[in-house]
């Protein structure tokens, strides 16, 4: 191992320690990096730093965080969205975790306006958790059930993790997304069944409404509320899904249809005052800053990581590695997953990838099937501590009481459904190529 | 005695895996391992794809403050630096692979193009050449230039400027949107760059007009820009290796165009249900008019352009006379007439 | 106190700028739904108006980072934190804000030369129709770092001097949010 490269072990190794022992996780990502950095490289390599944080400022379809942001926040400021949850849970009626079920579902819709994770987890984590909380949910599960329902919009597309994977794969982005559907919807639908087998074996983890509670209300009143409140967050769904699917707008821009889709069913609700407007307003600039921050910081550390040759650590690694083109790529994704635990995925896209792309391509590998694969084991990146995004914005939004250790413990059942998943889809290849064909993209 | 060994790193505005702009024969790549072996290892550069060092339009001010030595991207990336880099990538109704070559090598544009960037400590030389790109993408068949009004498409740049003139609805958008954007309808046509690239994103799955010879890339070089400082820390063998490697991939990227090109046309026809056919020559001549027009303006604002501009048209119109009884006649008729036996 | 109306200062600053900066969240959701409804309406659209819709990012992720951790904390893995006693949570605390002045003062040096770059050169877009000045979006990043050390030395004060000055451990809590989160 060279020098640069024991640096750039410690570099994780620090990271990891600091961010243990409750250093602020943009403060640990910034100064391993800068730290370890300057002694592998110097200082001059630092002045790409304005770069590629003007990069993170500058990029296009990180416009959608902001604009899903408002759109949660407004749900939420407007008192709209706080009778949902309660409302899913009166209608799964005695079928316990039906509001579990709820979140997933609403997961799977919002994943398909948006491939921005953390504005769906955000987004999910303001609506959804408070409600889930007072209903007695377990914290773990319900804070698992959201981060995992939250990122699956990096699965089904559109993706911003399928439109890098296309580019780094050399496939076009349409069969990418068409491959992507299936295992993104087998995954929902093994959260869908966990959770309610958590309710036949785990009943007090997700409790239904009391009996009592559901009889007060009639079937009448249930259906007016239930239109009530169900349809303005439709509404939504509608105004982003449709307007990308009619041909309104592209699929960032399509989160400002949402946005001001909210302002203008807070405005027929009669819920929009000033009041609301600049609280939803301040919050929403509070909670896409706070992302941000995280983001500007990761640059220094992936920027030290890629001085210190990081990649070259990747690659010394599969030297070791048997013969067989199956034992090349389950290789592949374990190195994908384990990255996933310190490094954020566009960088392991970066990495990993190419790395293997002349060895794939050589063995004349189904390069769509590869790439599902890739975005189901990159999708685990999301939740893994300590370094998951998902687990990060909860944690921003999620109530007092509501610890860290309760979200890692919550999470990793649904990192066991997505290995599950990975392993499905690669013992079935069809999952993925399937549809592709089907459609002729 | 024992020879420096130089250690220099190359970006590029192109994401890692790119064909032709990154990987494959003639790619920057392929720049590297060349300047490696010519070299016997004394120079060797380290290639990085946009965001794994930079973001992908960042490499200008990088090895212009010499962080990184080198860059690899198109010259009008920097024209809200420096208007007249316009010039050395490609101006619409602009020169053929044949034409710009000639004109960078023996008509003065090398010359120029150093002048332009030399307050950014930059020395630029060519890389590579997509040759003639495509029009473009379009749902409907457009017939008049009546056709172009209110038409929305995904055209960035100078030509941008152009098609508005004629009242297209001009809509900037990242490569990764252009699909789903056009498969919907959100736009009505996209310009991207030619049938291999244009292919391996997908777009004739989403419209099947394919509209050919692109007026406004006649051809397209790939530059490499090399700090000024680390340029001339080199000795006169290794300055003599990158401008050999250069060259060399100037003409093998554009050969590996020509080649990769006609499979991928004939494969969209063929077997992609692809109608492929060049714009109707009246909105030809009007893009032509206007171009004519927004050039012109754009010289007269900058003496600095107008040298360059200049230059260009006068080397463009003596050679536009040579290409008129050589390769015009061989395209209309030596070419056309080898298959009728 | 000389202190803390220091402190007080710096967490005017960052309130102010803040809430001023918030609106230009709305401003983006109305320009950007704007350009899409224009063009899907009227099939017209700017090149500069489109440019608008990226550039309210940076005002909003820059100028408000320092509001965000001003009022809900810096975000941390609490495990073993949350088990510490008190006053040891306070040391953590106090050279965490120390540590983000240091990386702020660091960036704010680092970006000055990249910004000064783009206005010699009086880099605009590169898009015919485009918006100019792109220094002042560049302008943002050293701005924004710096607007992080006022609120890292006000908060590494405050917690300082917590309690001994006279001076509540967090901030008042501003338009109905919760206290300051550790
Ligand atoms: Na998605
Ligand atoms: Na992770």
């Amino acid at each position: 191992m060279t020098p640069n490269e024991i640096l750039a072990l410690l570099t994780i190794g620090s990271f990891f320690v600091l961010l243990m022992i409750g250093v602020p996780v943009a403060l640990t990502l910034a100064v391993t990096g800068f730290f370890f950095g300057y002694l592998g490289f110097g200082g001059l390599l630092f002045n790409l730093l304005p770069a590629r944080i003007y990069g993170v400022t500058a990029n296009y379809t990180l416009i959608a965080i902001p604009l899903f942001v408002f759109m949660g926040v407004m749900l939420e400021k407007s008192r709209i969205a706080e009778e949902l949850m309660d409302v899913i849970g009166h209608l799964a009626g005695g079928l316990r975790g039906g509001m579990g079920v709820g979140i997933i579902l609403v997961g799977v819709l919002m994943g398909a306006t948006t491939g921005i994770v953390g504005a769906t987890v955000v987004t999910l984590g303001l609506l959804m958790l408070p409600a889930l909380l007072r209903r007695g949910y377990d914290k773990g599960l319900a804070c698992g059930a959201i981060c995992a329902s939250g990122s699956l919009g990096q699965i089904i597309p559109p993706s911003l993790v399928l439109i890098l994977l296309a580019d780094i794969l050399g496939e076009s982005v349409g069969t990418l997304f068409a491959a992507a559907v299936v295992p993104g919807l087998l995954l929902s639908g093994i959260y869908c069944v966990y959770i309610i087998s958590l309710g036949i074996l785990r009943p007090d983890a997700v409790p239904a409404v009391p009996a009592e509670e559901r009889a007060a209300v009639s079937g009448r009143e249930l259906a007016l509320k239930t239109l009530r409140v169900g349809l303005p967050p439709i509404a939504l769904v509608v105004a982003v899904l449709g307007s990308i699917i009619g041909g309104v707008a592209a699929p960032t821009e399509a989160a400002s249809m949402g946005a001001l889709g909210s302002v203008v069913v807070a405005a027929l609700a009669r819920r929009l005052s000033w009041q609301v407007l600049t609280e939803t307003v301040r919050a929403t600039t509070r909670t896409t800053a706070a992302m941000f921050f995280i983001l500007v910081c990761s640059q220094v550390f992936a920027l030290a990581f890629r001085g210190l040759q990081g990649e070259q650590l990747v690659h010394g690694m599969f030297g070791f590695l048997p013969g067989g083109i199956g034992a090349d790529i389950v290789f592949m994704l374990v190195i994908v997953f384990i990255l996933g635990f310190f490094i954020e995925w566009i960088e392991i896209s970066y990495i990993v990838v190419p790395l293997f792309l002349p060895i794939l391509q050589n063995a004349g590998v189904d390069l769509v099937w590869t790439a599902a694969l890739i975005a189901v084991v990159l999708q685990t990146s999301f939740l893994t501590p300590p370094f998951g995004w998902a687990l990060f914005f909860l944690r921003g939004v999620a109530p007092k009481g509501v610890s860290t250790m309760d979200i890692y413990r919550g999470v990793v059942p649904f990192i066991a459904m997505q290995v599950l998943t990975a392993a499905l889809v690669f013992a079935w290849p069809g999952l993925a190529t399937w549809l592709p064909r089907a459609i002729g993209w | 005695r024992a020879q420096k060994v130089f250690q220099w790193k190359m970006t590029n505005a192109y994401n890692p895996g790119s064909p032709f702009y990154v990987t494959g024969p003639g790619s920057p790549a392929e720049f590297a391992e060349r300047v490696k072996a010519m070299s016997g290892g004394r120079l060797q550069i380290q290639q990085f794809g946009a965001g794994e060092l930079i973001p992908a339009l960042e490499g200008f001010d990088a090895v212009s403050s010499g962080t990184v030595e080198m860059n690899v991207a198109n010259s009008y990336y920097w024209a809200g630096k420096t208007f007249a880099a316009q010039y050395f990538t490609a101006v619409p109704f602009g020169l053929n692979f044949q034409g710009m070559t000639a004109w960078l090598q023996h008509g003065g544009g090398q010359k120029l193009w150093e002048e332009v960037y030399a307050p950014f400590n930059l020395v630029p030389m060519a890389i590579g050449n997509t040759g003639v790109q495509m029009t473009g993408w379009f749902r409907k068949p457009v017939e008049t230039d009546a056709d172009l009004k209110g038409l929305k498409m995904r055209i960035p740049g100078l030509a941008g400027k152009v098609y508005a003139a004629l009242g297209v609805d001009v809509k900037l958008l990242p490569g990764g949107e252009i699909f789903p954007a056009l498969e919907r309808g959100v736009i009505d046509a996209a310009e991207f760059v030619g049938p291999y690239q244009d292919r391996r994103l997908g777009l004739h799955k989403a419209a099947k007009y394919y509209y050919t010879t692109g007026w406004h890339e006649t051809s397209n070089v790939t530059e490499l820009i090399v700090n000024r400082a680390a340029w001339e820390s080199l000795p006169a063998d290794l300055q003599a290796i990158v401008r050999a490697a250069a060259d060399a991939c100037n003409l093998v990227s554009h050969t590996w165009c020509e080649a990769t090109n006609a499979e991928a046309l004939d494969d969209l026809v063929k077997n992609q249900g692809v109608i492929a056919q060049p714009l109707p020559a009246g909105i030809v001549r009007r893009l032509r008019e206007v171009n004519d027009q927004v050039l012109a303006d754009a010289a007269a604002k900058d003496p600095l352009v107008r040298k360059v501009h200049e230059s260009f048209m006068a080397f463009k119109s003596v050679h536009d006379r040579w290409a008129g009884v050589s390769e015009a006649v061989y395209q209309s008729q030596i070419r056309t007439t080898q298959g009728a036996g | 106190m000389l202190n803390a109306s220091l402190v007080r200062g710096c967490e005017l600053l960052v309130e102010g700028i803040g809430r001023a900066v918030s609106w230009v969240s709305l401003g983006l959701v109305l320009v950007m739904a704007g350009n899409v409804l224009l063009r899907y309406a009227f099939h017209t659209g700017s090149v500069a108006m489109q440019e608008l819709e990226w550039h309210l990012m940076s005002p909003i992720a820059m100028l408000g980072m320092s509001y965000a951790i001003q009022h809900e904390g810096h975000i941390r893995v609490d495990v073993v934190y949350s088990r510490l006693p008190p006053g040891l949570q306070r040391i953590i605390e106090i050279v965490s804000y120390t540590m983000v002045a240091v990386v702020a003062a660091l960036l704010v040096k680092l970006s000055i030369p990249y910004v000064l770059q783009s206005y010699a050169v009086g880099e605009t877009s590169p898009n015919p129709g485009g918006l100019p000045w792109r220094f002042v979006l560049k302008g943002f990043i050293p701005l924004g770092f710096a607007l992080l050390f006022v609120q890292s030395v006000g908060a590494a004060l405050r917690t300082l001097l917590g309690g001994a000055a006279g001076i509540p451990l967090a901030p008042a809590a501003h338009d109905g949010a919760e206290a300051v989160r550790a």
